[in-house]
């Protein structure tokens, strides 16, 4: 008999206030291996607040965080990594001045000698970036010179070399070209591919809707809506985002 | 201009893309226009071994200063206490050693108290959120009028020279052009060279300069990064204290003031971007040399003393706008 894939993230009756706002209020939010997340919601209605929660940047007022079934309490980001939760945030993921060999190790920089960087190793990371199909020249370019598509895949390739189980994207196809967004759309596919949960951040069902398996909608601080794709129509996902 | 940032680029061209390459390489020409304009505007004079040895130690006592606050700018912050600590670590060596104290052991905590202070710079200026130029200004003010309580004004004397020949010759010792703080700078620049382009930290600090958001989300943390940084520009601005006033022989309240804007001068000038993240230790050691150069060549050319902050204020405006240019075409 097949086991039932095991819950990797599980928050239960979370809640976050900012002073009087409520910005999370009991949201309960179950993600499993390989799930691809459509996270949607208008601006404000509680999604960047639940995943920052989830990596580290806020601490919830109440509610339980679960991973792999065990409880745990995140306070940093750093954290958020150990357990396997990377977070990709358009503006934030990468310096714009460093080379993509060093931000593709920023903050796990292999070292030899016990003090000095080991270049050789650092200049590795274009095996997990050509895996991913893309075609970045050499590990010594700057961040800013690359595409944004190009941007998305560095930081995705990051994830995926330091065996993330969770993405969380966040609006990973804003101010990308066509082409940009079909490199992004393949890469979430590619982590489903090797069994790693997305959490697709995003205010339009335009793009995520052909990659999601599941579509969670917020409003509020509250799930309003949590649907599997083969259960929700397209037109009927788009009224309640509306609505 | 326009012609001569087009040649460079197409003389660094394809192989040097990196915008770094390209600030030092205006740096360097910078420094060699000058070089070469006051040697022919003093007959010669400007090259000769005795000028040249007073340049080397003006510059690397400035130049040691200089590096610490390329760190600083780098990580993404400003410290305009650098003169004022550079003051309390000269008067500390001083005292204690009026109060006894071996040198050696003087030096160590004139260093310490340097570093304690950048240590107060970095935890309020990162605690309490403030930019640090505000928090680095309110302690420039501070530490100059505790100097100035201290010695209520008076000079202090400290001729080590022949009572500690071996303290005075590690600290001020000259063999022809070569000379004492001219070692100390080259071998401070060279660990901070080490420290900034190989190793882990000096990563976190480009990162914490570059984006501190991205920074942190990847673990690092930046308070620690940045409250490094103004230990190390303290540590060696105080360092420096000890140097002039061992030079000098004596210590007085006014030491090192006016400093704050000129080494972030030489720092801009040897292209570290105002906004942090990029910048290198070679720039700022250039920049440091050309501000000299600049300073003693319009002395020796007979110039007004008065011109030498209306020519650097010039250039530090013309460099900034240099290289932001720069930057905006490459990206």
């Amino acid at each position: 008999m097949k086991e039932l894939p095991l819950a990797l993230v599980e928050m239960r009756n979370v809640h976050k206030w900012y002073g009087k706002v409520h910005a999370v209020d009991g949201v309960s939010l179950t993600v499993k291996e390989g799930e691809i997340i459509g996270l949607l919601g208008d601006n404000g209605a509680g999604k960047s607040t639940l995943i920052k929660i989830l990596a580290g940047y806020h601490r919830p007022d109440e509610g339980e965080i679960f991973i792999e079934g065990e409880k745990v309490r995140i306070n940093s980001p750093s954290e958020a990594n150990a357990l396997g939760i990377e977070t990709v945030y358009q503006e934030q993921a990468l310096v714009d001045v460093m080379s993509v060999a060093r931000n593709f190790y920023m903050g796990r920089e292999p070292v030899k000698r016990a003090v000095f960087l080991d270049k050789e190793k650092m200049n590795e990371c274009m095996i997990p970036l050509r895996t991913l199909g893309l075609s970045i020249k050499s590990p010594d370019l700057l961040v800013k010179s690359l595409s944004g598509g190009e941007k998305q895949g560095t930081a995705i390739g990051r994830a995926m070399y330091f065996k993330a189980k969770l993405v969380v994207l966040d609006e990973p196809t804003r101010a990308l070209s066509v082409k940009g967004v079909q490199t992004v759309l393949d890469l979430v596919k590619g982590l489903k591919e090797v069994n790693i949960a997305v959490i697709y951040i995003t205010h339009s069902l335009h793009y995520v809707y052909s990659v999601a398996d599941r579509f969670v909608i917020m409003d509020k601080g509250k799930i309003v809506k949590d649907i599997r794709k083969d259960e929700a129509p397209l037109k009927e996902l788009t009224e309640v985002l509306i609505g | 201009m326009k012609e001569r940032s087009s040649g460079i680029r197409h003389e660094v061209g394809q192989r040097f893309r990196k915008i770094t390459s390209a600030r030092e390489v205006i740096t360097i020409g910078a420094a060699v226009v000058l070089l070469v304009l006051f040697t022919s505007i003093t007959g010669g004079e400007f090259i000769s071994a005795r000028v040249l040895s007073i340049l080397a130690i003006r510059f690397s006592e400035v130049g040691i200063i200089v590096l610490g606050v390329a760190m600083v700018m780098i990580c993404g912050e400003f410290d305009l206490s650098v003169g004022s600590v550079s003051a309390l670590g000269g008067l500390a060596v001083v005292g204690l050693y009026q109060l006894g104290l071996n040198p050696f052991l003087a030096i160590a905590i004139a260093v310490g108290v340097g570093v304690t202070a950048g240590t107060i710079n970095g935890l309020v200026s990162v605690k309490s959120g403030l930019p640090s130029f505000i928090v680095t200004l309110g302690a420039m003010m501070m530490w100059r009028g505790i100097v100035t309580l201290i010695t209520k004004g008076y000079t202090l004397i400290f001729d080590v020279r022949e009572s500690h020949p071996a303290f005075y010759t590690i600290i001020r010792g000259e063999w022809g052009v070569v000379s004492a703080p001219l070692l100390w700078f080259v071998g401070i620049a060279t660990m901070l060279v080490l420290l900034l382009n190989f190793s882990r930290f000096g990563n976190h600090v480009f990162a914490t300069g570059g984006n501190k958001e991205a920074a942190r989300a990847m673990g690092i943390n930046t308070s620690k990064i940045k409250v490094t940084c103004f230990m190390i520009v303290s540590g060696l601005a105080a360092f420096t204290g000890v140097t002039q006033v061992t030079r000098i022989r004596g210590f007085q309240a006014m030491h090192g003031t006016g400093m704050e804007l000129m080494v972030i001068a030489a720092v801009v000038v040897g292209g570290t971007r105002l906004g942090g993240g990029v910048g290198t230790i070679i720039g700022a050691a250039l920049g440091s040399i050309i501000i000299t150069f600049l300073e003693f060549g319009l002395i020796m050319a007979r110039v007004p003393g008065f011109w030498y902050k209306v020519i650097l204020g010039i250039i530090i405006v013309a460099v900034a706008t240099v290289n932001e240019v720069l930057e905006k075409r490459r990206k």
